[in-house]
C-alpha cells in the first residue's frame, strides 16, 4: 500500500521531470553541444569523478542523518520554533489571502516536480560544456548546500508553519491537498527540519549559476530565474516553510556559490592533474 | 544560596538579627542602613513567564490550536506565554518521565472507571515517572477519598465520587476541557461486526465477522509509535490503540465498562481476596507455558520493575494504580491464584486486566538500564526503555514482521483459548492482521476508500469528519470516547501550587468556544475527568461550565474580570504584566 503508493508517485515525477528535461534539452542545450559531449564524455567524466563522488557521499551522508539525527538533535538541538513565530508572526498567512486553486495547483506542482527538475537540468546543461569547470562548481555548491543545511538541521529543532497553524494553512497545506506527496517527502525529511529552507537554497544557487552561464545559455536564465523564485514561494504558500527559512536559505545560497568559486579551480583538481601529467604515459584527456 | 536565603524577604527575622547584632556598633547609621537593606534584599518580582508544552500538528492538530488559545488568554491577563511543540514521544517523556513543563495541552487516556483517577493524582505518586501524578499534585483530603472509592461499591462509592469530584472542580489539578468523539472510517465490505465492541480494545477487533475468502484485516494506522517500539510498559510510545491487547492477555477484558473473563476461566470475590483460576494449557507465542508463576510475576513487575521488594521500588510508568491496589499474591499450584487486594470488587476486578507477561523473557529485563556513555536516571530499567520487539505473549495474535514508520504485521495465533470449542469468546477471524502507518487522517481514509485498508484504527481528526463521504461499501464509525483533553499543571512550580491561581486560569477557558472552533463540534465541554455516568448533577455540563465559569461570553474574555480574579487571589500588576514570585 504504502510502497505502491509511493512507486506510482515516483514513477509519476519521473515521467514527468524527463519529459521537461528532453524538452529542455532540445530547447537550451542544442544539436552541436550534444555532438560535442558525445565525443567528449569520458574525458569530461574523468575531469568532474571527484566532485560527483564527493556530492553522491554528502547524499549518503544527508539521508542517514536525517534519519537518524533525532538523536544528536535531541543532544545538541536547539527548539526554535516559538522564535521563529515570535520573529515573524503570521506572515506566511499573507499568501492565504491570494490563494486560488489554480494557484495551488501551480505552486505544488513546483515544489514537486518543478524543483526536481530545476535541480537535474543544470547537471545535464553544465555538462555540455566544453568546460567543466561551472559542472564541477555546481556540483560542489549542492555538496555544500547539503552539509550545511544539515549542521543547521541538527542545530535548529523547529517545525514549519503547517505544524503551527493547522488550521489557518488548510487550503493551501500540500499534504492535505494531495496526500499522496508527503510519501514522497517523508522519504527524505522530518518535520523539524526547516531551518534553513534547502529547497530554497538549492533553487537559488541554480538561479545564480544561471545568471553567471548567461553568455552559454541565455534563455535558460529567465526560465531559472522564474522557476527558483516560484520555488522559494512555494515553501511558505504551501505552510512548509517560515519566511526565515527562505532567507536564510538565500543566504545559504549566496554563500555556497561563493564558496564554490573558492573551491573549484580552473583546472580539475589542479594538483591531482600535475601529478599525472608528471607521469611518463603521455595522456591526451587534458582539456 | 543559602545565603540568599537567608536574605530573602520571606525570612525577615534572620535579617533583622544580623543588623541587630551589627546596631551596638553602628546606631547612628542603623536606620539609614536597613531603609537599604530592606529595599536591595528584596527579590524581584517579576512577570510571569511559563512555556505550554504540546504536540505539532502532524501529532495532535486539536493539541497545538488549543495550546495556542490558552496562550492567547493567558497573554490577556499579563503573562508571558511560549508555546513549545514535541513530538508525540518526546511531549510524553517531558511530562511524564522528567517533568520538564509549566503547563500542557494533551489529551489523556481518562478510563471508563473513575479509577484512573487515583494513578493521576494520589500525592505518594508525584515523585514518580509515569501516567501517575505527573502533576506533582498532592493533597491529603483527596487522598483519602481517592483510597476510600477503592474500597467501596455501589452507591456509597457513587457517593465518595460525587465528594471527590467536587473536590477536583474546586481544586483544578489540571482543567478538563472537553471530551473529543471517536470517529473512524471503516469498509463494510469485507467485515462485519463494527462497533460490536470498542475498536480501541482488543474486542473491537475479535468480534469482527470476515467475509467470505478474506484472511487479512488491514488498518490505516496515523501514529508511528506502534512500529518503534511494542513495550506495553512504555508511556511515552503508547497511545489508544488495541494492539498490544491482542499480543498480551490480560486476566480479564473490558466490554462496555463491564469486566468478562478472559484469560482467567471465572473469579470469586470475597472481601478483599479474589480467588483467581486461569484456563488450562495456555502457551506463550514461543510455546513456553502460561502458568500462575507469570500471572504472580507479571504483577510483582508492575509494583516495581527491578522486582528487589525494596525500599525505594522502580515502578513503570503505567498500570501503577491497578498494580498498586494488590498487596499480596498467593499461588497456589498451575492455575489458582490468589489475590490479597485493596479494594472493593469494582476496583478489583478492573486490576485483572493487566498484561501478562512471560517470566522467562522478564526476569532479565529488571535489571538497570543501560546505554553506552550515558548516565542512566534511576528506576530506569531495562523493562522500561526496551524496544520489546518482537513481543512475545499469549494473546490471540502473535508478531509477524515490522518497518519501523511503515507497518507492523501481526499473524493469528492459532493455539489461543479463543479458538477451543468449548470457549465461548470472540476469535480472530482472519491469520493476519497489518496495521499500515500511514501519518494524515486524508490518506488513511484514501486508503480505505480505495480498498487499501479496511479501518482508520488510530481516532480521525476532526477537520476531516466534515468531508467523510458515505459510500455503499465504507462507513464512518463512531464510538463512546473517554479520553479527553486538559490544561496540566505542574503544581510542583510556582505558581501553579496555588490553587486559587489555578481557578482563574480555569475561568480563561470557553470550552464551548473551544470545542466549536477547535473541534468542529466534534466534541463535548466538560467539567469533570471522568466519563457521563459517573459525573454528578452539580457538574453536568449545562450550557457552562458548573465548576469554573468562563469570564466572558462566545470566546470574548473579559479581561478586566479576569484581572481582577488574579488580583483577588493575591497577585498582583504592574503596568499590564502579572507579576509573580517564584
Amino acid at each position: 500500500m504504502y510502497a505502491e503508493v509511493l512507486t506510482r508517485v515516483l514513477t509519476q515525477v519521473a515521467v514527468v521531470v524527463g519529459i521537461l528535461l528532453l524538452t529542455s534539452i532540445a530547447l537550451f542545450v542544442g544539436r552541436g553541444r550534444l555532438v560535442e559531449t558525445a565525443r567528449e564524455w569520458r574525458s569530461r567524466l574523468r575531469a568532474t569523478a571527484p566532485a560527483v563522488a564527493v556530492l553522491a557521499a554528502v547524499l549518503g551522508l544527508n539521508r542517514v542523518v536525517r534519519w537518524r539525527g533525532d538523536e544528536i538533535e535531541g543532544a545538541i538541538g536547539f527548539h526554535m520554533t516559538e522564535t521563529f513565530y515570535d520573529l515573524e508572526g503570521e506572515f506566511v498567512l499573507l499568501f492565504q489571502s491570494i490563494a486560488t486553486e489554480e494557484l495551488t495547483a501551480y505552486f505544488s506542482f513546483i515544489y514537486v516536480y518543478g524543483y526536481a527538475f530545476l535541480l537535474i537540468f543544470p547537471g545535464i546543461a553544465y555538462f555540455a560544456l566544453s568546460d567543466t569547470r561551472t559542472f564541477r562548481r555546481l556540483l560542489t555548491a549542492y555538496s555544500l548546500n547539503y552539509v550545511l543545511g544539515l549542521a543547521f538541521y541538527l542545530l535548529v529543532i523547529a517545525y514549519g508553519p503547517r505544524n503551527v497553524m493547522p488550521e489557518e494553512l488548510t487550503v493551501t497545506m500540500l499534504y492535505d491537498n494531495s496526500p499522496e506527496y508527503q510519501h514522497l517527502t517523508r522519504e527524505v525529511n522530518r518535520n523539524t527540519n526547516v531551518f534553513p529552507s534547502l529547497h530554497t537554497s538549492l533553487a537559488a544557487t541554480v538561479g545564480v549559476f544561471a545568471y553567471i552561464t548567461r553568455s552559454s545559455y541565455p534563455y535558460w536564465f529567465p526560465v531559472a530565474a522564474v522557476l527558483a523564485a516560484s520555488v522559494a514561494i512555494s515553501t511558505m504558500y504551501l505552510g512548509i516553510h517560515w519566511a526565515i527559512d527562505v532567507v536564510a536559505g538565500l543566504v545559504l545560497a549566496g554563500v555556497c556559490v561563493r564558496l564554490s568559486g573558492v573551491l573549484v579551480g580552473r583546472q580539475p583538481v589542479a594538483r591531482f592533474r600535475r601529478y599525472l601529467d608528471r607521469r611518463p604515459t603521455p595522456r591526451d584527456d587534458r582539456e | 544560596m543559602t545565603d540568599e536565603k537567608t536574605a530573602s524577604p520571606g525570612r525577615p527575622r534572620s535579617r533583622r538579627a544580623v543588623l541587630a547584632g551589627t546596631a551596638g556598633l553602628a546606631v547612628a547609621t542603623s536606620g539609614c542602613v536597613r531603609q537599604v537593606r530592606t529595599v536591595v534584599n528584596r527579590d524581584a518580582v517579576d512577570q510571569l513567564s511559563v512555556t505550554i508544552v504540546t504536540l505539532p500538528a502532524d501529532g495532535d492538530r486539536e493539541g497545538i490550536r488549543l495550546a495556542r488559545e490558552v496562550a492567547a488568554v493567558l497573554e490577556a491577563v499579563g503573562v508571558d506565554v511560549s508555546v513549545d511543540m514535541r513530538s508525540n514521544e518526546e511531549f510524553l517523556r517531558a511530562i511524564l518521565i522528567n517533568h520538564e513543563f509549566d503547563l500542557y495541552v494533551g489529551r489523556h487516556p481518562g478510563g471508563t472507571d473513575p479509577d484512573f483517577l487515583y494513578e493521576a493524582l494520589h500525592s505518594v505518586y508525584a515523585e514518580e515517572s509515569g501516567w501517575q501524578n505527573p502533576f506533582g499534585y498532592a493533597n491529603l483530603q483527596l487522598d483519602d477519598l481517592l483510597e476510600a472509592q477503592r474500597l467501596a461499591d455501589g452507591e456509597e462509592r457513587e457517593a465518595v465520587m460525587a465528594e471527590l469530584l467536587e473536590e477536583l472542580a474546586r481544586e483544578q489539578p489540571f482543567v478538563p476541557i472537553c471530551v473529543p468523539e471517536e470517529h473512524r472510517f471503516v469498509r463494510t465490505d469485507r467485515f462485519d461486526g463494527w462497533g460490536e465492541a470498542h475498536p480501541a480494545t482488543r474486542l473491537g477487533y475479535l468480534e469482527l465477522e470476515a467475509g467470505d475468502d478474506v484472511d487479512r484485516l488491514r488498518t490505516a494506522h496515523t501514529d508511528a509509535r506502534i512500529s518503534e517500539n511494542l513495550n506495553p510498559l512504555t508511556a511515552e510510545y503508547r497511545d489508544h490503540e488495541p494492539f498490544l491487547e491482542l499480543v498480551y492477555d490480560s486476566l480479564a477484558t473490558e466490554r462496555d465498562s463491564e469486566i468478562e473473563p478472559w484469560l482467567a476461566e471465572d473469579w470469586t470475590y470475597d472481601d478483599g481476596t479474589l480467588r483467581v483460576r486461569l484456563r488450562e494449557d495456555c502457551r506463550f507465542h514461543d510455546d513456553e507455558p502460561l502458568d500462575a508463576d507469570d500471572v504472580e510475576f507479571s504483577y510483582r513487575l508492575l509494583q516495581d520493575t527491578e522486582l528487589e521488594d525494596g525500599e525505594s521500588p522502580s515502578p513503570p510508568p503505567r498500570y501503577r494504580g491497578l498494580a498498586a491496589a494488590v498487596d499480596a499474591i498467593d499461588v497456589d499450584g498451575e492455575l489458582d491464584l490468589e489475590f490479597e487486594l485493596d479494594a472493593g470488587e469494582a476496583v478489583a476486578e478492573r486490576v485483572l486486566t493487566a498484561p501478562i507477561l512471560p517470566e522467562h523473557i522478564w526476569t532479565e529485563r529488571a535489571a538497570p538500564a543501560t546505554v553506552r556513555g550515558v548516565s542512566v536516571a534511576q528506576g530506569a530499567t531495562e523493562a522500561v526503555t526496551v524496544d520489546n520487539v518482537p513481543p512475545v505473549g499469549s494473546g490471540p495474535f502473535r508478531f509477524g514482521s515490522r518497518t519501523e514508520r511503515e507497518h507492523v504485521t501481526l499473524e493469528r495465533f492459532d493455539d489461543h483459548f479463543t479458538r477451543r470449542e468449548d470457549v465461548d469468546l470472540p476469535e480472530a477471524s482472519v491469520e493476519e492482521l497489518r496495521i499500515q502507518i500511514d501519518p494524515r487522517s486524508t490518506s488513511a481514509i484514501e486508503l480505505v476508500s480505495t480498498d487499501s485498508a479496511d479501518i482508520t484504527s488510530a481516532i480521525l481528526e476532526t477537520y476531516v469528519l466534515d468531508d467523510l463521504e458515505p459510500a455503499p461499501e465504507t462507513a464512518p464509525l463512531e464510538s463512546p470516547s473517554w479520553t479527553f483533553y486538559h490544561l496540566g499543571f505542574n503544581t510542583r512550580r510556582a505558581p501553579f501550587a496555588n490553587a486559587r491561581f489555578r481557578r482563574a486560569v480555569a475561568r480563561l477557558l470557553d470550552k464551548d468556544w473551544l470545542v466549536e472552533d477547535v473541534f468542529h463540534g466534534y466534541a463535548a465541554p466538560t467539567a469533570t475527568p471522568v466519563t457521563e455516568e459517573w459525573t454528578p448533577e452539580e457538574l453536568a455540563w449545562n450550557g457552562e461550565d458548573p465548576a469554573t465559569p468562563f469570564f466572558g461570553s462566545d470566546g470574548e474574555l473579559d479581561v478586566e474580570a479576569a484581572r481582577e480574579a488574579f488580583e483577588d487571589a493575591g497577585f498582583s500588576y504592574d503596568d499590564g504584566a502579572l507579576r509573580v514570585r517564584r
